[in-house]
């Protein structure tokens, strides 16, 4: 068996190689076609995110399969580039290793930021690519099927998943889901319309806020990410109105004095009946003066809270790496016995054929010298018969499961055959 | 087989229950959900065994002792924790919960058991006015978790605090509305409860049997407890800042610690109310009013239990049927 994976990633390439080398569903699809034709009896799968390119290949024989040469060339070839362009930045894994790396990789304990969730589903539209053309087989299908499973488990088991990193996300998922239970009724004011105003509008939109107000400067600006979002754009003017009005404000504009000053929020205060405001100012000068986050209902983060826990976050993810790995460490074993001892099926059926065609041969003499013996005693007799089989077979099966562990059991498989005479 | 089951059992169920969300603290496990709300559910089940078993072989439960309430509350909270676990499977709610579902079995096996004796007249009343009691007591509890929950979440939002990832609480706008829901509904069921408790009153008073007189220290307490309620449930819903947020999580707090103040205090405090034949013997007033005569008749039949009994009684007060006196 060859397992062989052929790639860059952010590790070792730069983002230029990988720009080149990456392909969107469309070309991916023609380059599993163009496999097939050029290695049709190697399986593959191609994984391409923005951070990785990265044929997976799986023969049942050793001797088969494309070489790290061939793959490179496949991959230069598919985007018209001169071999010697990528190859140096090509790297490769096989066997055990290329196992590890996929598991680590849909575990998304490889990725830039460690622990994203998007990878996963990479993993899998990859795959599923690889099965509508054909290019997947039963031992890609057993090591991607073993990769989810695996991504599910550090998932489960660690809270690698669980932390954000970036501030848009920390301050939806982190802060804001803990104030609000949902988000469809709730009125969304931006104030500004910088590009982390988009983003943050992009996690609460998911959350499924739908009355989003958007005040600029600029009312064009305003008025195009509003349509973005199925929101409405409004006058500069009416921002103590709206304000009065909010449940969460996300606040960017490039202003270099405050532009909500406490004597301003009192006023606005008295007509909000301490109704709860959720304000994420990520405007550097801030927005709004942080003595406003003393009065009572305000939830007021400014860029800096929001990097430290992100900060915080990061030295979470880091600090649940080592358990992931070891699950990761754990699975791989686990996947690579199972792999071998599959292996070891037809050897295993083939003595276990033999041995029952002698148990056949034997009981039909002995049936032919004793006609007396009745229906209860012939099955009796073939019982013991099965029993003493599956006795004798069970020392070789353990031994070749115990093999199995520790790689692939060639010696014992050619003793098998040797022994008893099986052939192939 | 109902016989076998004891206190034991589904308490003991309910400190796994906690044990395990207690453990939420130190690591992650993808079972202990499925652990813990299988203990809880088998405590639940218990628990219901339990109670229905004593409803069937003792004459007027689950209502009528004091026992018989505690149990009765503590089965009501468990299933609103199940209902929540339900909706918020990643909040840490049994930590909140679970200590006070123990804290009233325990107060449940401190109390007396004994039926207290009523007229079957008043049977209907009495039922009620223990119903709507345990309601209403029942919401406050809720209604303090879910604000002390508030207070907590609020403070590390003002502190700019994540949420911890092993204790994880409902988010700040559902446990205002628990809060909101949970101060209304127990001024309502308190209310309720104090005036059924009068008519029950009026109609022992009218048949000269077991009627507590107006000034009993016990009709002040419930009186009290039931304006404290109204009001707090008046301010939470006429004055609009205190609509939301943490001036509702105070009241709800307030709440209950102005009734655990004067559930402490009780046995402190002389009262005639559900008093049986011999300590309203004690006092020249009840005396007077209690006809003592018909012993049997009173232990046939039970009257209801509400939370302004005693706790505990000393086994010299406690009264027997004429037929084990005489044995």
């Amino acid at each position: 068996m060859k397992l062989q994976m052929v790639g860059c990633s952010h590790h070792n390439a730069p983002l230029e190689i990988r720009e080149r080398l990456a392909f969107n569903t469309e070309q991916a699809a023609a380059a599993l076609a163009r496999w097939r034709a050029e290695f049709p009896r190697t399986e593959a799968v191609l994984l391409s995110t923005c951070n990785r390119v990265e044929v997976y290949t799986a023969t049942e024989s050793d001797k088969e399969g494309p070489t790290h040469h061939e793959v490179a060339e496949f991959l230069a070839e598919c985007h018209g580039l001169e071999l010697v362009s990528v190859f140096d930045d090509l790297f490769e894994q096989s066997g055990e290793g290329m196992v590890r790396h996929l598991f680590t990789v849909a575990a998304s304990l490889d990725s830039m930021v460690v622990g994203e969730p998007q990878i996963l589903a990479q993993v899998k539209q990859a795959y599923q690519l690889a099965q509508q053309h054909q290019s997947a087989g039963p031992l890609t299908h057993e090591m991607f099927q073993a990769a989810l499973r695996v991504a599910k488990r550090v998932a489960h088991e660690t809270a690698i998943n669980e932390r954000r990193v970036s501030i848009p996300s920390v301050a939806v998922g982190d802060f804001a889901r803990v104030i609000f239970e949902r988000f469809d009724d709730k009125r969304v004011l931006v104030i500004g319309a910088g590009e982390m105003a988009e983003e943050t509008l992009r996690y609460l939109h998911d959350a499924g806020a739908r009355h989003i107000t958007v005040i600029n400067r600029s009312h064009e600006r305003a008025l195009s990410i509003a349509g973005q979002y199925g929101g409405r754009a409004a006058a500069w003017e009416d921002l103590d109105r709206l304000l009065v009005a909010a449940d969460l404000v996300v606040s960017t504009t490039g202003a270099p004095e405050p532009i909500v000053t406490l004597p301003r929020y009192r006023r606005i205060e008295a007509d909000r009946f301490q109704r709860p405001i959720f304000i994420l100012d990520l405007a550097v000068p801030r927005d709004f003066d942080p003595a406003i986050a003393d009065c009572l209902g305000v939830y007021l983060y400014s860029v800096d809270d929001l990097a430290t826990a992100c900060e915080r976050n990061r030295h979470e993810r880091e600090r649940e790496l080592p358990k992931a790995l070891r699950i990761v460490e754990e699975e791989t074993q686990r996947f690579l016995a199972e792999l071998h001892h599959r292996a070891t099926g037809p050897i295993i059926q083939r003595l276990r054929q033999g041995w029952q065609s002698l148990r056949d041969q034997e009981l039909r003499r002995l049936f032919n010298r004793l006609p007396e013996l009745d229906e209860p005693s012939r099955a009796e007799i073939e019982q013991s018969f099965d029993r003493y089989v599956n006795k004798l077979l069970h020392p070789p099966l353990e031994s070749l499961r115990d093999e199995s562990r520790h790689g692939a059991p060639h010696g014992l498989l050619e003793a098998l055959k040797r022994l008893f005479h099986l052939k192939d | 087989m109902l016989s076998g089951i004891s206190v034991f059992c589904f308490a003991a169920s309910y400190a796994v229950a906690l044990a395990l969300e207690a453990t939420r603290l130190w690591f992650r496990s993808g079972v202990r959900g499925a652990l813990m709300l299988g203990f809880a559910s088998a405590g639940l089940l218990a628990h219901t065994l339990f109670l229905v078993y004593r409803a069937t072989t003792a004459s007027g439960a689950p209502l009528s002792s004091a026992y018989d309430w505690y149990l009765l509350a503590a089965w009501v909270l468990v299933a609103i924790y199940l209902y929540l676990v339900y909706y918020h499977p990643q909040a840490a709610i049994g930590i909140f919960v679970l200590p006070l579902v123990l804290a009233m079995v325990g107060f449940a096996q401190l109390s007396d058991r004994e039926p207290f004796p009523q007229d079957p007249a008043a049977q209907v009343w009495g039922t009620l006015h223990g119903i709507f009691l345990l309601f209403g007591y029942v919401a406050v509890v809720i209604g303090f978790i879910a604000g002390v929950m508030y207070l907590l979440q609020a403070r590390r939002l003002k502190r700019k605090q994540l949420p911890p990832a092993r204790l994880r609480l409902p988010s700040l706008e559902w446990l205002d509305g628990v809060n909101g829901r949970a101060i209304v509904l127990s001024a309502i069921f308190v209310a309720a409860g104090f005036v059924s408790g009068i008519i029950l009153n009026a109609v022992n008073h009218r048949q000269q049997i077991d009627y507590v007189p107006w000034n009993d220290p016990i009709v002040w307490r419930l009186g009290g407890t039931m304006a404290w309620l109204v009001v707090a449930a008046l301010f939470s819903q006429l004055y609009r800042p205190a609509n939301h947020g943490r001036k509702v999580a105070y009241l709800t707090v307030a709440s209950f610690v102005f009734l655990a103040f004067t559930a402490i205090l009780r046995p402190f405090v002389a009262s005639e109310h559900s008093a049986r034949p011999d300590q309203a013997a004690q006092t020249p007033r009840a005396g007077e009013a209690r006809k003592l005569g018909d012993e049997e008749s009173r232990t046939s039949t039970s009257t209801v239990w509400s939370p302004s009994l005693p706790v505990s009684q000393s086994p010299s007060l406690l009264v027997l049927p004429a037929s084990e006196v005489a044995a």
